[in-house]
């Protein structure tokens, strides 16, 4: 009799079910998964995270939520992508959207996100290297230009990009999505002679990251044009010093719950613990990840405090669907010029005619 | 081999050694040989998909960067009609697996080549193209290849839209040597399956959601491997390959468990039986060691018991290796001490009771030696008053002898009981010698033998003496003269038709000691009575010549002053020799 009762309790200990995880969809890199999933793990949190490639994140993440299926409670999206997912995703709720946010942070995400990470470009250099007289693109030209040598021929870090054209292109009076003027073109002129200059000459397509990287490591590179993101991924992390790039555009990184999310209750409790002070305190350690809290940026090591204060007065990109899109075109253009296929008026024509073309549809 | 005995117990020792090390070890080499070959099975299987995937990348990867040649080259000459129906024509010749090529202009509008089906997206989005999901045309796979046709200046000036034939895809799978039961799958972004190595048709509906090895190779960001459902399956993503979605295709070899690990439970299986049959080895081994290594063991045994029953010279001397034959040694040693000690325990309960009769002998020596007295005395006054020939004198004659005789006798046994003890105080030797309760043997061998010159001569007997003049020894010299009297006498009764007598001493035991030995050219004692020669009473000569108290004195006085006394015999083999030793002093 005791036997079969032990059997009945067993029996039912064996049924008992699982917690249903947290469908998470998101775009961090294998070291910040590995980091994410220790961290819930600790928590006693169950996740079923899925990642998604970030070049196609927009896209495909667009795709779920239009057509509703395989619907994750919490999805993780760049700052740019959510002017596109309007009306997709459900509002912050109050407990949430009352939290200690940091200004920018909040700017990015609006009524239906809550930031996890602010991020952008600004100017990385070595603790021996002077710091630019400002922010501005001419003084760091010039301070590059004074600590180039035989030694270090090309010692400014800037990618053929779109993204990395923009304060050039914000310094000329121009925009994303505003080059009517001719200051477009000039500035795309005086991006593409960078290269090869002050910038080495880009290597092929695809390759642009890991050039940059050894070359840091080499300290061949004096000054380098990048974002956090980046940051978190080199050594001697001590040595480095930050500075703020005018007109820099400026970023981050959201947590949204869908309107198609099954357990959007879910999907938001994961994002509290996501964005608590413990958690982002940690990815900013480990990651120097500019964290989306006042009081984890409080905690945050002084790197992570510079990458904040540079990035303070770093200029959002425009609040529209668009936005993503138009780097589609811009990008190419860029790299056409620089790659000498054509030149800066001609390039910004196509640009043009090919924003025209979005604006139209 | 009884329960319990010594190698019942060195037996079930050695089988426990043998046996839980081997079974552990061979438990743990088990697993990890399973283990290892899983590992190898699964490794083995990656390979073989990496291989095939490869090969399905490179096939794409080469029609892509054709066709993105392709619409760059006429991006940059858009207008040109003539230029672009050429390069179409190049495309479908050089790239084999085109089926269909269009070119559309960015809104989606056909400018060239032939008609894209309705549900290909063009990629406006797509960040310069994209390879799309699979479609069943008449059940063979297509899949759209969708290239943004970007002039030099990066303007979007059309996109390329070409169907590929994936019957290449199925054409390598089925080309591919697979292991017994297996199977390999191809499926797109979607878990449709695109190409399978098993014959006939396969289902074209996804398998996302049905086939749990299909949903982690689509979640997979690389490759991995997965046994379930009694399946190994290992797989990859299709890096070429991505659908609209971004999801890559992946490729999923798949082998029944029984099929896949049959080389491991066969080196399991192979491994148990080397294994027990060591195990059978080392325990015959073992079993003949220990019988080996007990079997002096169990002779000490039986030896020990022999010596607890008081048989202590019984047996053959016991051989073993090493502690082994050094126990076996001590045993020996112990049995031999043993007995060594029980006779001599006899020796000095027999001299407890000759102690015992000999203070009682002295007893009733002294109270029978008074009258005795008077008795001899009054035979000799009746004799003197009795002349020859009267019929009394040879009773009274025979009275005195007698009572001579007994006299010689109480006064033996008074001298043997008045032996002098080492504790006594030294006396003046004859020799003069002051060392007290020492003599020189030399000196008093020379006194000796002008003692006993009328007896030697009378008895035709020579004396020889070898005695230089040496250390002094601990005995004193009246002591010593006592003893040499009593032997020398004796080896002269022993020679009946005369002979050599030979005093001769030397150092012995390292110069600490002095042997003084007396030979005779007699008959010798036999063997069978010397050790009863120094016992009181005994004795070979002829009934009324000898008192039998002698040599028991002459033990008596060398045992007292520290010494020993053997009898062998003679140099030659012939008549005996008395070996006294003495300590020096």
């Amino acid at each position: 009799m005791r036997y079969a009762l032990l059997l009945v309790l067993l029996g039912c200990e064996t049924e008992r079910v699982a917690p249903e995880p947290i469908r998470f969809l998101h775009t961090f890199n294998a070291e910040e998964t590995e980091l994410y999933n220790a961290t819930l793990a600790d928590r006693g949190i169950s996740v079923e995270p899925s990642r998604v490639p970030f070049a196609r994140g927009q896209q495909v993440i667009g795709e779920i939520l239009r057509s509703g299926a395989s619907c994750p409670d919490l999805i993780r999206i760049d700052a740019t992508w959510l002017p596109g997912f309007a009306g997709l995703l459900q509002p912050v709720p109050p407990s949430l959207r009352q939290l200690d946010w940091l200004p920018e942070a909040a700017a990015l995400a609006g009524d239906t996100a809550v930031p996890q990470t602010v991020d952008g470009l600004l100017v990385i250099r070595d603790e021996a290297t002077p710091a630019p007289t400002s922010s501005s693109i001419d003084d760091l030209v010039a301070a590059t230009r004074a600590v180039r040598h035989s030694g270090r021929p090309h010692p400014l870090g800037v990618r053929v990009d779109g993204y990395w054209f923009l304060p050039w292109l914000r310094t000329e009076g121009a925009d994303l999505g505003k080059i009517e003027n001719v200051g477009a073109a000039r500035a795309l002129a005086k991006f593409a002679a960078l290269f090869g200059d002050l910038a080495p000459p880009p290597p092929p397509a695809g390759g642009e990251e890991p050039d940059e990287i050894r070359r840091w490591n080499a300290h061949e590179i004096a000054y380098w044009v990048t974002g956090p993101w980046q940051v978190g991924a080199l050594r001697e992390r001590e040595r480095l010093r930050v500075s703020a790039l005018a007109h820099a555009p400026r970023g981050g990184q959201l947590l949204v719950v869908p309107t198609c999310a099954r357990r959007p209750a879910e999907g938001w409790r994961l994002a509290a613990e996501l964005t608590s002070i413990d958690v982002e305190r940690k990815a900013a350690a480990a990651f120097a990840t500019v964290p989306s809290r006042k009081a984890a940026l409080d905690a945050a090591p002084p790197l992570v405090s510079a990458l904040h204060a540079a990035l303070r007065d770093a200029e959002m990109l425009p609040r529209s669907p668009l936005t993503p899109l138009l780097f589609d075109d811009l990008n190419p253009a860029v790299a056409a010029v620089v790659y000498g296929d054509a030149t800066a008026d001609e390039a910004i024509a196509g640009i043009r005619r090919g924003w025209h073309r979005l604006e139209r549809r | 081999m009884k329960r319990g005995s010594l190698r019942w117990r060195i037996l079930v020792v050695l089988s426990l050694a043998a046996v839980v090390p081997t079974v552990l070890v061979g438990v743990l080499v088990i697993m990890r040989a399973r283990h290892d070959v899983e590992n190898e099975v699964k490794r083995g299987a990656l390979a073989h998909i990496r291989a095939l995937g490869s090969s399905l990348d490179g096939t794409l990867q080469g029609a892509r960067r054709t066709i993105e040649l392709a619409a760059s080259q006429w991006a940059d000459a858009p207008n040109d009609t003539r230029e672009t129906q050429l390069l179409l024509r190049r495309l479908r010749r050089e790239v084999p697996i085109v089926k269909t090529v269009s070119i559309l202009d960015p809104d989606g509008k056909l400018l060239f080549g032939d008609p894209v089906p309705p549900n290909v997206d063009i990629g406006s989005h797509s960040f310069g193209g994209y390879i799309g999901d699979a479609v069943f045309s008449g059940g063979a796979p297509t899949v759209h290849a969708v290239v943004q046709a970007r002039g030099r200046t990066g303007e979007l000036m059309g996109v390329v839209v070409a169907a590929l034939d994936l019957g290449f895809v199925r054409d390598v799978i089925a080309a591919a040597r697979l292991g017994k039961g297996a199977r390999v799958l191809v499926v797109d972004g979607t878990g449709v399956p695109v190409a399978t190595s098993e014959p006939g048709s396969h289902p074209t509906s996804s398998l996302a959601g049905k086939d749990p090895v299909v949903d982690r190779a689509l979640a997979s960001t690389v490759e991995g491997t997965l046994s379930e459902r009694g399946w190994v399956s290992a797989y990859r993503n299709l890096s070429s390959y991505q659908s609209l979605r971004g999801v890559r295709w992946a490729i999923i070899h798949q082998q029944p468990e029984s099929e896949a690990y049959a080389l491991a439970r066969q080196t399991t299986r192979d491994t148990a039986l080397v294994g027990i049959a060591a195990l059978a080895l080392a325990l015959a081994l073992g079993a003949f060691f220990a019988t080996k290594l007990t079997r002096p063991l169990s002779n000490l045994a039986e030896r020990a018991d022999a010596i607890a029953a008081g048989h202590t010279t019984e047996g053959v001397p016991i051989a073993g290796p090493g502690e082994i034959g050094i126990l076996a040694h001590s045993v020996d040693e112990m049995a031999k001490r043993i007995s060594e000690r029980a006779e001599l325990a006899a020796a000095l309960a027999r001299g407890d009771r000759l102690a015992s009769v000999g203070v009682m002998a002295a007893q009733v020596a002294h109270e029978i030696n008074n009258p005795l007295t008077t008795v001899l005395g009054y035979a000799k006054l009746l004799l003197e008053d009795k002349p020859e020939g009267h019929a009394d004198r040879t009773a009274l004659e025979l009275i005195a002898d007698e009572a001579d005789r007994m006299k010689k006798i109480i006064g033996g046994l008074l001298e043997y009981s008045r032996a002098p003890r080492p504790s006594e105080p030294a006396t003046q030797t004859a020799t003069g010698s002051t060392v007290p309760g020492a003599s020189e043997p030399s000196a008093v061998v020379r006194h000796v033998a002008a003692l006993v010159a009328p007896q030697l001569k009378k008895a035709r007997a020579s004396l020889v003496t070898d005695v230089p003049p040496g250390k002094p020894i601990t005995i004193d010299a009246h002591a010593l003269q006592q003893v040499l009297v009593n032997l020398v006498q004796n080896a002269a009764q022993a020679m009946s038709d005369g002979g050599t007598i030979t005093v001769a001493s030397k150092p012995v035991a390292g110069g600490i000691a002095t042997q003084i030995s007396v030979i005779d050219d007699g008959p010798g004692i036999p063997p069978g009575d010397r050790a009863r020669v120094f016992d009181p009473f005994f004795t070979t000569k002829a009934p009324g010549t000898g008192t039998g108290l002698g040599l028991a004195v002459v033990k008596h006085l060398v045992a007292t002053a520290g010494g020993s006394i053997e009898v062998a015999d003679g140099p030659n083999g012939r008549g005996a020799e008395f070996r006294v030793v003495i300590p020096n002093a």
